[in-house]
């Protein structure tokens, strides 16, 4: 069988499987083709992150990671299906289509970077920038068996990225393989005077140091569907073999982390969207002889998702007056405990082990079922990391049903190479399968 | 989180919502923050900070520049000879 051209796989990918929104006119003989998420601004390409209320806005800059991977000589083919805003833990809530999961066209990609990790799978070679609020780059990456890193908060700039919650964002990489995302990792990480949250970082090492223990939260194993817990189990009997010991612990703080991250969260996108009332991004149509107050509300009820409102709603309540303290100041003080609880576990460990999504990919008739507080439940594991902005790699680790099952690692603060290192050695010790699939 | 409370709450976050959409989202919530209440047994602190990293001032020196050409940026937006058009104020 002929191996197809990249474009060719890039068209498929977007025709067959809907991994990405929009994609090059033409495709040039770079160094590497890469996508980006559609809340990373680039030139020429709209930027809607998702959502009809961006729709037909194309900024006239590159963000700073898409940049740095042009100037390495990097062509950016496609921007990649997502959630509105990347509110979503399954990539269903976009108003540009649902990416299909590779593995099973049934089953969803994950969210909120689906498209990105779609197409990471789908196109050998692919690297893919995604974004991570709560777990957006690891369930993607979990549900379409590939490699992604989510890393520190403020090591790579958030500059051109739409913003969901600032104090959370993470701008990060997907592929096939951990050496890819190593080598891209270096060239979008470093400070940039456009972000200051991205000056605070000491200088990324060129090299990583393999852990000799890994830590495993014994709350993290609840609740697990038994396929996950299966393939986490043979994966930790493997990482065993590897030289590596493994130890079970207690994180007691983990069972604040999801109320306390989606206080913070979607109080923080509330504020984040009222931007978007449909004067400064994008052309609109509408009768400008309202008043401001109708126009403004008329073009956020008709273009924002359910998925956006609910989230506008809990954030704008969470921060409201008499509410502000209990919610909002005390989800704070659950990051900073949680912070220092993961500390505590450094002092013995080198990194955290869990496994990344609690269930195999769903079926999109199961997620329609699914309410949203069972959905908010879905993203427990992927939070804590996210929550406190630790950095974090998913990889593949199990494949049960036919299905991926994704593991995570977390580490402290600014030690991504620590994890790449450690990814790579996985990578040596458990072949990942991809489906076959092509034009 | 009753029908009164939502509605102020839309208001402020000027959305306009549908009577099925405000039952909707007023049950929701109600079933959302209900589960959020084990965060009162959590222990307060007061040292927290807004972010999960330290974040530091960055300064450049104050010398005019312009990144992006404004012509390009009213193109995304609906204009009348150089000025941004709107909705009336009153």
């Amino acid at each position: 069988m002929s191996v197809p051209a990249p474009h060719e796989l890039i068209r498929f990918a977007k025709e067959r499987y809907h991994a990405f929104t929009e994609i090059a006119e033409t495709f040039v003989d770079a160094e590497f083709h890469f996508s980006a998420k559609d809340n990373l601004c680039a030139n020429g390409f709209q930027a809607r992150a998702g959502s009809a209320i961006l729709e037909g806005y194309v900024p006239p800059f590159d963000a700073t990671p898409v940049h740095r991977l042009k100037t390495a000589g990097g062509q950016l083919v496609g921007k990649t299906t997502m959630d509105e805003f990347g509110f979503g833990t399954f990539c269903v809530n976009s108003a540009h289509g649902i990416p299909l999961n590779p593995f099973d066209i049934q089953r969803s990609c994950g969210g909120s970077s689906g498209g990105a990790g779609a197409a990471a799978c789908l196109i050998p070679g692919h690297i893919a920038l995604g974004v991570s609020t709560g777990g957006s780059i690891s369930g993607p990456v979990s549900f379409c068996g590939v490699v992604g890193l989510s890393p520190t908060y403020g090591r790579v700039s958030r500059y051109g990225l739409i913003d969901y919650g600032n104090s959370l964002d993470k701008v990060g990489l997907l592929s096939r393989s951990a050496t890819l995302v190593r080598e891209h990792f270096q060239t979008i990480a470093g400070p940039d005077p456009k972000d200051p949250t991205s000056c605070a970082q000491p200088q990324l090492p060129t090299k990583g140091r393999m852990p000799d223990s890994l830590a495993v939260p014994k709350e993290a194993l609840a609740n697990l569907d038994p396929a996950v817990s299966k393939g986490f189990q043979e994966a930790v009997g493997r990482i065993q073999e590897m030289g590596v010991k493994v130890e079970e612990i207690s994180m007691p703080s983990l069972r604040y982390a999801m109320p306390a991250y989606y206080i913070l969260a979607t109080s923080e996108a509330s504020t984040n969207l009222a931007r978007y009332c449909g004067m400064r991004f994008g052309r609109r149509e509408e009768e400008l002889n309202q008043h401001f107050n109708d126009f403004f509300s008329g073009v956020r009820s008709q273009s924002f998702g359910d998925e956006a409102k609910r989230r506008i709603l809990l954030g704008t309540f969470c921060r409201m007056v008499g509410f502000r303290s209990r919610y909002y100041l005390k989800s704070l003080a659950v990051r900073q405990m949680l912070i220092e609880e993961y500390r505590k576990v450094f002092e013995d460990h080198q990194m955290v082990l869990t496994p990344t999504m609690p269930f195999l990919p769903p079926r999109f008739e199961d997620i329609r079922k699914m309410t949203p507080l069972e959905i908010y439940g879905a993203d427990f594991l992927t939070i804590p990391p996210n929550l406190t902005g630790m950095p974090h790699v998913s990889l593949p680790c199990a494949y049960q049903q036919g299905l991926p099952v994704g593991m995570q690692l977390v580490s402290d603060h600014w030690r991504e190479m620590d994890l790449l290192e450690m990814s790579s050695e996985w990578e040596g010790h458990f072949p990942y399968r991809f489906p076959e699939v092509g034009p | 989180m009753d029908r009164e409370i939502i509605a102020r709450v839309a208001k402020v976050a000027r959305l306009e919502l549908t009577e099925e959409e405000m039952e909707r989202y007023a049950q929701d919530l109600d079933d959302i923050l209900n589960s959020f209440s084990i965060l009162d047994e959590a222990p307060m602190c007061e040292t927290f900070t807004f972010n999960p990293i330290a974040v530091v001032d960055v300064l450049r020196e104050d010398q005019p520049g312009q990144d992006i050409d404004p012509k390009l940026l009213r193109k995304q937006m609906r204009t009348y000879e150089d000025y941004v058009r709107g909705p009336r104020l009153s």
